[in-house]
Parts: C-alpha cells; sequence; structure tokens
C-alpha cells in the first residue's frame, strides 16, 4: 500500500516535471525540472526492485550527465534577451498534443493488452550490483565493449568539435 | 497495476516528443531527448520487472551510456553552433531548406 | 604454306605499327622536345619496305603453286559472332589481291621514300608519317580482307586518312573544307557500299560472308537482288572512286600535301572502287544490265573529267582530273567485263599518276608552292631529272606505245569493242585524244618555252636525291609496265590477265585481228592529233588566255559545284534549319519541356514542406505515426 502510494507521488512528480520542462521559458528552469523528473524516476526503479539501476540514475543521469548540462547553459551565459522568440509555441504544443493522443491511447490499449502482475518489491538476488554485472559481462559482454568503443569516440568527437582549433590550419 | 508505470512510460515520452517538435530553444530541445530517453529506460526496466529478467536493467544500462556519449557529443555541437551563429534558436539552422 | 598465310596478317600490321609509334612519340615530344625528322622518316619508311617485302614473299608462294589453287587464307581472329554469324578478321591471298598488294606497297614505300624530302621542314612532320602509315596499314586491310566487312573496315579507314590528310594544312580553312567534302561525299557513297553489303548478306549471307562462300552461292542471286546489290556497291564505288555523281570531292582534295595526291588520291585509295567491282567480278558478270550501267557512268566520267582537265590552270587540278578520267576508263573496262584490263589499267596508273602527281610535287617544291602553270615556263633545263621522268609519265598517260599506259588503256578501249559496246568505244577514243591534249599542254606549258616568272625560275632547283630516285623508279615502272601484258599481236600472251584468271570471272570477247589493229591504230591517230594540237597551242610558249564561251563553262567544271550546292546542299540546309528552328525547338522538345515543367511545378508544390527546419520533420514523422496508430487502433480490442 505504500509502495503504491508512493508510486502515485513520484509518477505524480515526474510528469509535472516534464511538463515544466517542456513548458518553461528558460532552459535553466526546464533543466531544474528535467532534475525532478529524473530523480522521481529513480524512485520508480527503486520500486521496480533496480537497485543498481537506481543508484546509477541518481549519479550518472541527475548528477553527471545534467550537471553537463547545466555547466554547459551557465559557460554560455545565456540571458532571457539571448532566447529564441517562440511565437507560435502555444498552436505547435496543441497540435502535438492533439498528434500524440492516437498515439498515446494505442500505445496505452497495447500495454492494457498485456499480463499484468503486481509491482511488489522483489527482495534479494534480483537486481543489485552482483546480479546485473554477471548479467552483463556473460550475455551482454559484446555489446558492453561496442558502447564502451562508442564512449571513446564520443569523448574524441567532442575534443574535435568544442577544441579550440589553431588560426591559420 | 505494472502497467501504469508504462503508462507512464508513454505519458513522459509524448510530453518528450511535444518538446522536441513545439520548442525552439536547442537546450530544452535536447533535454526533451534525454526525457525520452527516460522514458523508454522505465519502459525496459518495468518489463524487467514484469519478467523478472535482468536483460532490460542492462539495456538501461547502456542506454545510459548512450545518452553520455549523446550529451557529450550534442553539448560539444551546442557550444559550437552557439561560437558560430551568437544564437539558440533552433530555426537559425536550416540548411536543410530547398 | 601455312607460315606463308600468316605473313598475311603481318602485312597491314607492320604500317599500323609503324602508325601507333609514331603517333605515340609525336603526342607525346610535338609540344616539348620535338624529335628529329630523320628518326620519323626512317620509321615511317621501315613498315611499308618490310610489307613490301613480304608482299613479294606472298606473290611468289602464289606463283609456285598451280592456277587453281592460288589463294592463301589467314583468319586472325573471330572478329565477332552474332547467332550463326561469325566474321572473321580474316585475310585472303589470291591473284588479284597480291597484285594490288604488291604494287600498293610498292608505290607505297616510294611515296613514303619521296615525302620524306616532301615534307622536310613541316612542322608537323611525325603527325604527317603517322597518318601516311595509318593510310597504308587500312589500305593494305581493304585489299586483303577475306569478306566485304573487313574490306569495308579497310574502306573507311582509307576515307578517314583520306579526310585527315587532306585537310592536313588546317591553317587554312578552305583545305579542312575540302577535307570535310570529301568526308561527307565519301559518307553518301558509303551509305550504298553499306546497303549493298546488306542486301547482299541477306540473300545469300547464311552460309558464310566472305568472298569464298560468297562466289559459291552468288548462282542464288535472283536478278532484282542482284543488280540491286550491283548498283548499291557501285554507288559505294563511286563515291570512293570519285565518279560521277559523286567525282567532286576529287578535285578538291589536292589541297592536301602533294605526296598524299600521289599515294591516296591517284594511285592507291581510288581505285578501291575499281578493286572492289573486279572482287564482285562473281556478281557482276552475272548481271550485264548492272554492268553496263558501270561502264556508261564510267566512260561518262571520263569525258566529262577530260573536258574540265582541258580548261584547269592549277597542276594538281590537271592531274586530279586526269585521274577521275582514268578511273573512268577503269570503270568502263570492269562494267564490260574485262576486270582484267581494267585492274592492270590500276596497275599501269598507279605508277604512271604517282609519278606525275610526284613530278608535280618536286616542280612545286622547286617553285616554293606555285601551282599555277601559267606562272611556270621553260624549267626543262634547270629541272632535268624531273622533266625527264614526267615525259615518261606524260607519255604513259597519253597511251603513246611502248609505255605502259598504252597498252593497258588499248586493251580497255579493245575489250569494249569486241564486246560490241562500240559507243563506250568511240568516247573512249576521243577522251584518249583530249587526255593527250591536256597532258601535253601541261608538260609544255610548266617545261617548255620561256619562263614566265623571272624571280620564282632563278631559284628553281632540282630537289634533292631522296625525291628524285623514286621518281625514277616510278619511270622505270610507268615505261616498261605494259610489257607484263603484252597482247598477242605483239607476241606477247597477256601474262597479267592469266595471272588473274583465278580471282576474276570474265567473258571474253571475240574479235578478229583487223579490228584489234584498226582500233589501235585510231587510238594511236587520235592521240597523235592530241599531243600536235597541244604543240602548236603551247609548245612555243603561249600566254594565259581569257576564257569564253564553253571553255569558260569548262574551266568552271560546267558549275556542278554550284548545282550540287543550290540543288542537295542549300535544300538540305534548308531542310536543316526547319527542324532546328521549327520542328526541334516547337514539336519535338514541347513534350519535353511539358514534362520538366510538370516535375518543376511539383517541386516548386513540394519545396514549401522542405521548410528546413529539423523539428518541422520531427512533426512529419509524428504525423505519418499519428495516422499509422489510428489506423492500428483499429485492428487491437
Amino acid at each position: 500500500m505504500f509502495a503504491e502510494w508512493l508510486f502515485y507521488v513520484f509518477s505524480v512528480l515526474s510528469v509535472l516535471g516534464a511538463v515544466g520542462l517542456v513548458l518553461f521559458r528558460h532552459p535553466m528552469s526546464g533543466a531544474m525540472s528535467l532534475i525532478v523528473t529524473m530523480i522521481s524516476l529513480a524512485g520508480l526503479y527503486a520500486l521496480l526492485s533496480a537497485k543498481l539501476i537506481f543508484v546509477l540514475q541518481l549519479i550518472v543521469y541527475a548528477g553527471a550527465i545534467m550537471s553537463l548540462i547545466l555547466f554547459i547553459i551557465m559557460f554560455l551565459n545565456i540571458q532571457t534577451s539571448d532566447l529564441p522568440e517562440e511565437k507560435g509555441k502555444l498552436y505547435f504544443l496543441a497540435g502535438g498534443v492533439v498528434l500524440l493522443l492516437p498515439i498515446a491511447s494505442f500505445l496505452i490499449k497495447v500495454v492494457k493488452s498485456l499480463p499484468g502482475s503486481e509491482a511488489t518489491i522483489v527482495g534479494k538476488g534480483f537486481g543489485g550490483v552482483k546480479e546485473v554485472g554477471l548479467v552483463l559481462f556473460q550475455d551482454w559482454l559484446l555489446p558492453f565493449e561496442i558502447v564502451s568503443i562508442l564512449l571513446l569516440v564520443s569523448l574524441i568527437g567532442a575534443v574535435v568539435l568544442a577544441g579550440k582549433r589553431r588560426v591559420g590550419k | 497495476m505494472i502497467q501504469h508505470y508504462l503508462i507512464l512510460s508513454i505519458i513522459l515520452f509524448c510530453l518528450g516528443i511535444l518538446g522536441v517538435i513545439s520548442r525552439r530553444n536547442v537546450f530544452t530541445v535536447f533535454m526533451s531527448i534525454e526525457l525520452m530517453l527516460n522514458a523508454a529506460n522505465l519502459a525496459f526496466i518495468t518489463f524487467s520487472r514484469l519478467h523478472l529478467s535482468m536483460d532490460g536493467q542492462v539495456l538501461a544500462l547502456l542506454v545510459m551510456a548512450v545518452a553520455a556519449a549523446e550529451a557529450a557529443l550534442a553539448l560539444a555541437v551546442v557550444i559550437l553552433l552557439h561560437k558560430h551563429k551568437g544564437n539558440l534558436d533552433t530555426n537559425v539552422f536550416s540548411l536543410l531548406k530547398g | 604454306m601455312e607460315h606463308t598465310a600468316a605473313y598475311l596478317g603481318l602485312i597491314p600490321l607492320l604500317p599500323l605499327t609503324g602508325a601507333l609509334v609514331i603517333g605515340l612519340l609525336y603526342m607525346f615530344t610535338c609540344t616539348t622536345n620535338p624529335l628529329p625528322e630523320k628518326l620519323y622518316g626512317a620509321l615511317a619508311c621501315v613498315g611499308p619496305l618490310l610489307s613490301f617485302f613480304l608482299a613479294l614473299v606472298v606473290f611468289f608462294h602464289l606463283k609456285g603453286l598451280p592456277p587453281e589453287e592460288r589463294f592463301l587464307v589467314h583468319n586472325a581472329y573471330t572478329w565477332f559472332a552474332v547467332g550463326d554469324l561469325h566474321i572473321n578478321m580474316g585475310f585472303l591471298a589470291d591473284p588479284l589481291s597480291a597484285l594490288m598488294l604488291l604494287f600498293v606497297t610498292l608505290i607505297g614505300s616510294l611515296i613514303h621514300i619521296y615525302s620524306v624530302g616532301y615534307m622536310a621542314e613541316d612542322k608537323n612532320y611525325g603527325k604527317f608519317f603517322c597518318y601516311m602509315n595509318l593510310f597504308l596499314g587500312a589500305m593494305l586491310i581493304l585489299v586483303l580482307g577475306s569478306g566485304p566487312v573487313v574490306m569495308f573496315v579497310g574502306w573507311e579507314g582509307v576515307g578517314l586518312c583520306s579526310y585527315l590528310l587532306i585537310s592536313y594544312f588546317s591553317e587554312d580553312t578552305n583545305n579542312v573544307l575540302a577535307g570535310n567534302k570529301a568526308f561527307i561525299v565519301n559518307r553518301i557513297g558509303d551509305l550504298g557500299f553499306v546497303l549493298g553489303m546488306s542486301v547482299l548478306f541477306w540473300a545469300i549471307g547464311a552460309s558464310g560472308f566472305d568472298y569464298l562462300s560468297l562466289r559459291a552461292n552468288a548462282h542464288n542471286l535472283t536478278p532484282a537482288i542482284g543488280i540491286t546489290v550491283c548498283l548499291l556497291l557501285f554507288v559505294g564505288a563511286t563515291g570512293k572512286s570519285a565518279q560521277i555523281p559523286l567525282y567532286v570531292w576529287l578535285p578538291d582534295a589536292m589541297a592536301g600535301p602533294t605526296p598524299v595526291s600521289a599515294l591516296i588520291h591517284a594511285a592507291t585509295m581510288v581505285t578501291a572502287g575499281v578493286y572492289m567491282v573486279a572482287r564482285f567480278s562473281f556478281i557482276y558478270a552475272h548481271f550485264p544490265i548492272a554492268g553496263s550501267v558501270v561502264a556508261w557512268v564510267g566512260i561518262l566520267t571520263a569525258l566529262l573529267a577530260a573536258i574540265f582537265g582541258m580548261f584547269q590552270k592549277d597542276i594538281k587540278k590537271i592531274l586530279a582530273y586526269s585521274t577521275v578520267s582514268q578511273l573512268g576508263y577503269m570503270f568502263a573496262a570492269v562494267g564490260v567485263t574485262a576486270y582484267s584490263a581494267g585492274i592492270f589499267h590500276v596497275f599501269t596508273h598507279a605508277f604512271f599518276k604517282a609519278l606525275l602527281f610526284l613530278g608535280a610535287g618536286s616542280v612545286i617544291y622547286a617553285l616554293h608552292h606555285q601551282q599555277d602553270i601559267w606562272k611556270m615556263g621553260g624549267l626543262k633545263d634547270k629541272l632535268p631529272r624531273t622533266y625527264w621522268t614526267m615525259l615518261i609519265g606524260a607519255l604513259a598517260l597519253s597511251g603513246v606505245p611502248p609505255f605502259s599506259g598504252f597498252f593497258s588503256k588499248d586493251e580497255i578501249l579493245f575489250s569494249a569493242l569486241a564486246t560490241g559496246h562500240t559507243g563506250i568505244w568511240f568516247i573512249g577514243v576521243l577522251v584518249a585524244g583530249m587526255t593527250a591534249y591536256y597532258t601535253f599542254r601541261m608538260i609544255f606549258l610548266v617545261f617548255h618555252g620561256a619562263p614566265r616568272d623571272k624571280e620564282a625560275f632563278d631559284h628553281a632547283h632540282e630537289p634533292p636525291a631522296v625525291m628524285t630516285i623514286p621518281l625514277v623508279i616510278l619511270a622505270v615502272g610507268a615505261a616498261f609496265a605494259g610489257v607484263l601484258n603484252l597482247p598477242a599481236i605483239f607476241g606477247g600472251s597477256l601474262n597479267v590477265s592469266q595471272w588473274l584468271e583465278p580471282s576474276l570471272v570474265e567473258h571474253h570477247g571475240h574479235a578478229s585481228i583487223w579490228l584489234e589493229i584498226m582500233a589501235m591504230l585510231a587510238s594511236i591517230g587520235v592521240v597523235a592529233c592530241g599531243v600536235y594540237i597541244a604543240y602548236k597551242k603551247f609548245g612555243q610558249g603561249a600566254e594565259e588566255p581569257v576564257f569564253t564561251g564553253f571553255a569558260k563553262i569548262g574551266y568552271y567544271k560546267f558549275y556542278v559545284d554550284e548545282i550540287y550546292n543550290a540543288v542537295f546542299v542549300q535544300p538540305y540546309k534548308g531542310f536543316g534549319s526547319i527542324i532546328s528552328r521549327f520542328l526541334e525547338p516547337k514539336v519535338t522538345d514541347s513534350g519535353v519541356k511539358l514534362s520538366s515543367w510538370l516535375y518543376q511545378k511539383a517541386g516548386t508544390a513540394f519545396k514549401a514542406l522542405q521548410v528546413g527546419y529539423v523539428r518541422i520533420y520531427a512533426l512529419y514523422m509524428i504525423i505519418g505515426l499519428s495516422l499509422m496508430s489510428l489506423f492500428l487502433s483499429q485492428t487491437i480490442n
């Protein structure tokens, strides 16, 4: 019962955060509300017994990636006057909602047809570091290695793109 | 009960799409994409719980890694664009126009 | 036996290799460091001389065989195969092609040697010899080809080289136009040739399309098809060999260098038509009507060209018209089925006409490119070797016994008489007199009398030995080649005719020996008259007359060029301009333009969708997704 209660709190928070992201004019506010969404998502992961992912969501997503984004926003020193004027935003929002309703309703229909199960917390032996690590390094070794290469490539790419260039070359 | 998680994931995903198509601020668009990735992650983990298999969690892990890589590159591109155009409006970048 | 046949492929290959080597050398060095002329000259003469040597080997090999087995076939490779048709790159040596081979390579070699001297100081020396070797290779393919298709390769090859060499001095637009004219007129003829070949193939080509199989199947031709084939092939011959109505290009072709005129436009290429008719004697001999057409066209060309020749003042034009005229004789001969007489005239004509052209070349060389005979005169003492050799050539051309032209021409005239073509004989004798007249008019004006241009006369000098030695060799040929085919009344036995016997299908006319002697005396008398009139008028020096009346029309060549221009060229141009001004832009293009217009408009309409903003493209995706969802959600309950 308590878990269910928690689920509703977290889901309302995350939806509010997402709506805030879409509606706030300044990206700093948007980033702050996105952090709200991410932290509530971390809570939901915990409710789903994914302990490792819960931790990683907090550390990597809400921590590292979001602070990187915030850092860049501050680095560029964005003033309100720098922001683009978004005159047709409301029309786009309304049109978007109209377009997304069929998609959402279709997907919800699909989800409803799935076999349900109670979201009780599973105890030991599920979603911990050891268990996920075993699965990761046994069944998912190749994708894991590929992702490591991907990270390396994006690292180099970021350096090449954003790095300073010598004049005249 | 477990479907509620999935419905939440759908709602978040749709909000992400809404952000991408309605906003002109590069950062907001970028964060909306992150939101969509998170929604997908939620679906993965829900399914992992549903089937009591940890493959979904591993996938969520991989998505996080990809998101990190994407963030690094995308922010580099944003800095570059800001340097060149001095602007964060996506409508400024319209080289695809025929 | 086997390896002699293998030489056949080598004979055209040698000059072609020469052309390739010289061409590449010239191409890569002409702008940076031009190679010495001696190198080009030596390289150019190697191929023709070796070919001549090989031709001698082939000739003597054939001579050693019994007459009915005198043919060698060498199939180098299968050129192409379509269905059951296999066209071999094959070479055939039989008495006819061996004879052609001998004089083509001999005269070709001599003219190459002569050119080494004549073309000295020319800045495109290498290019010239490249074309010359290419020409010789193509001519040898034409002569040696084992079937009409291979012959056609050579036929087009010599046409191309002729074009290239006529427009060789391409700084002057007139030369280029002359080349174009030759090329275009030849195309008209070649169309006939191709059509004739196609009809022939359609009719009897199924079991092999080379001369030997065609000859074996020739009796299957129906008269209508046979005559069609003959006439179409003859159209090709009129183009290549400058007969009525396609002779107009040959006089203009004199714009090329003089050795070219000697080799291509007198001795070898222009006789290809005669060779072709003789090659197809197995068809022509069956259809006397086609033969008569050939003969009459030939003799009328001879008459017309002789009339033009009498009034020209450019030394090379005189010789050009005389070539057209002599070619007319040859066609008259092959038309009355006297193929061996025609080929023999080709043979002797090659010697004396090449000699006359090279002699004229020497005169032009000595006078620094003066070609007007009314500006020459008295050169006899300045250029003795040229004078004497040219005199021999002129005597041979006029048909004065015992020079070679007499025997060959007399053989033709006698054949015409013996086969009952009295009209042809009569015109032929008349033309013989006119030939003698214009030939000696030229000789007297150039070499006798007083010099008309004192300054040029003083600077004139005999050309170097490299040019005069070929003249002497050709003069020997021009003087004595007739001995090879002595008729019976002079104690000979028509050696050349006997030699050619296995290759040709001939119907010999029979006439009494008295008739032959009478005919001979008549032609000698007419020739003597011609020479005498020329001597009377020009022997003691004469001034350039003002042409009036008929002479003026003759000088302007009956205005044939102008008539052709008005009747064919201008309407054709008008037709072309109708197409380019009206038909193409207004009619045919409109459909194309309409479709492109439609696409343009549709593009503009769709362009509105291409706003260039990535989020709008994402919106399009969402629209699609949304519609899909609408559709799919109906399938789920």
